[in-house]
């Protein structure tokens, strides 16, 4: 017998042969059944872990949020009336998401009297906006035993469960006024001359040219930035007869030059009639310099400069009225040179 | 094939047995494996739920948050109160201990009595997203200094807040 003949006739037994048939069924369901269930484990446990992976991505990105929210509560003050204690304070939303303010909570720091309160809120505050309740009474709580003596500590909590401290403002420094009179003050600093680009048109407006030498016997206007910085925390308002005086004084008979204050309008056009400048408490303004006349009581005309060679002291005449009450304030010290 | 031969097949005994005893083993077999199939369907679709609750509870662990608006210590009543916020995206959240420690003691609280803010009981004492609530322990007899609160929910979550007394 042949090999081949040998082979031939073993694979026709065993192709004839049903024992171990069961066997094979039973091999191959339990193939299946084990490819099926961890197919599906397999699938399942994938798709738990999928909504893990989404709480968690969820949970990162209201972190982030909670990170970006920055809201600040400035010029924070305090008013107390009785046991009303009132919070003063501009919130500003400082930071890149919006936010929703629930809570504010004040604190009577005295040892004699230490008790809180809160008052519920719900102000919104989207990225940017500044929100002013420096003249609101609406932040009123009442804390038994409260008065104007004690001191307070404050804070805004909002619905990302951050806290907002209240930053106290700083007292008015003395020395940030005119030797520390007057409720003006002025920011040498920022002092700057105009020139014209056409006959009501001041060139290069609002930057101008900051300092002290000014081209001589040449139409210029000034700009003077003025902050308010009144102890009473009065709106102060200037009338059309303040003005900015310079005096020559190198020579026998000193003179005089002057520029009334004027309105000028975004594009650095000056009115042709002036309507009074208020200036709220502790806000910064620059105020323009350019009239030859009192714009209350004639028109507009600009305003040249003395000859060249010559120092001069500068004196902001101001002129008008506080909380509705009359007031004037001479500003002097700043120096000129023209040249 | 004709009817005589079909005749013949039925009445042969010949190899009877053989066929029987196939037929019987693969239905055995075929039944074993059935029961197989259904027993480890049943033992994974039991791993699924474990698994399942697990993973619920940690998501819903990840979605609490707690944010503590103010932690005020009365030295005169030996009180603490505490203000808290639901600041998470989950309701329900339940306080099971509190801890208040400092470098050398612990405190613990397990029966938190939680209200609104002003004083009226939360009737269902958990706090629902946005809720705001409050308790008080009583009888905390603290030193000055620097203490460390740590609250557990029934989730399991833990939130930590310093206060001073």
């Amino acid at each position: 017998m042949t090999i081949r003949l040998s082979l031939r006739k073993r694979s026709r037994k065993l192709i004839a042969n049903s024992k171990g048939f069961s066997s094979v069924i039973g091999t191959t369901f339990m193939v299946l059944v084990m490819m099926f269930l961890s197919t599906s484990v397999f699938l399942w446990t994938l798709s738990q872990n999928t909504l893990y992976n989404e709480a968690l991505r969820a949970r990162n990105q209201e972190e982030a949020d909670r990170r970006n929210e920055n809201v600040v509560a400035l010029s924070g003050n305090y008013s107390v009336s009785g046991e009303d204690v009132t919070v003063k304070v501009v919130l500003k939303n400082a930071g890149s998401v919006a936010s929703q303010i629930i809570n504010l909570w004040v604190l009577d720091t005295d040892p004699s009297n230490r008790r809180y309160a809160n008052k519920s809120l719900n102000l919104n505050l989207n990225p940017g906006v500044v929100l002013d309740l420096v003249t609101s009474s609406w932040l009123t709580v009442t804390i038994p035993g409260a008065n104007a003596n004690h001191t307070f500590t404050s804070w805004f909590v909002t619905a990302r469960g951050n806290t907002i401290p209240l930053e106290k403002e700083q007292g008015v420094i003395v020395a940030q006024l005119a030797q520390g009179i007057g409720s003006l003050a002025l920011d040498f600093y920022k002092f700057r001359y105009f020139e014209y680009e056409s006959a009501t048109k001041l060139k290069n407006y609002p930057n101008g040219n900051v300092g002290f030498t000014v081209p001589a016997n040449q139409y210029i206007a000034f700009g003077c930035s003025l902050t308010n910085l009144d102890p009473g925390k009065q709106a102060i308002v200037f009338d059309p007869h303040s003005l900015l005086w310079v005096i020559v004084p190198t020579s026998d008979v000193p003179h005089s030059t002057w520029w009334y204050i004027v309105n000028v309008v975004q594009d650095g056009t000056i009115n042709a009639t002036y309507s009074p400048i208020s200036l709220a408490y502790g806000e910064t303004k620059m105020i323009i310099f350019a009239s030859a006349n009192d714009l209350g009581l004639s028109s507009f005309s600009r305003q040249t400069t003395p000859k060249a060679g010559l120092p001069a002291p500068v004196f902001l005449l101001l002129h008008g009225n506080i909380g509705g009450i009359a007031y004037g304030q001479n500003l002097p010290f700043v120096s000129l040179y023209f040249a | 094939m004709d009817l005589r031969k079909v005749w013949k097949l039925l009445c042969g005994r010949r190899a009877v047995s053989v066929v029987v005893s196939n037929v019987i083993l693969t239905g055995a077999v075929i039944a074993v494996s059935f029961t197989v199939l259904l027993w480890a369907q049943y033992r994974s679709s039991a791993y699924n739920k474990q698994f399942s609750e697990a993973m619920d509870a940690d998501i819903a662990k990840l979605k609490e948050r707690l944010a503590f608006e103010y932690a005020f210590y009365n030295q005169s009543g030996s009180k603490l109160s505490v203000y808290l916020m639901n600041c998470g995206t989950i309701d329900n959240m339940t306080i099971q201990t509190v801890y208040v420690s400092n470098s050398t003691s612990v405190k613990v609280f397990s029966s938190i009595n939680l209200t609104n803010f002003n004083g009226v009981e939360i009737a269902d004492q958990d706090l629902d997203r946005g809720e705001e609530g409050c308790f008080v322990l009583s009888s905390l007899s603290l030193q000055a200094g620097t203490y460390t609160l740590r609250i557990i929910t029934g989730r399991g979550s833990t939130f930590d807040h310093t206060f001073v007394a």
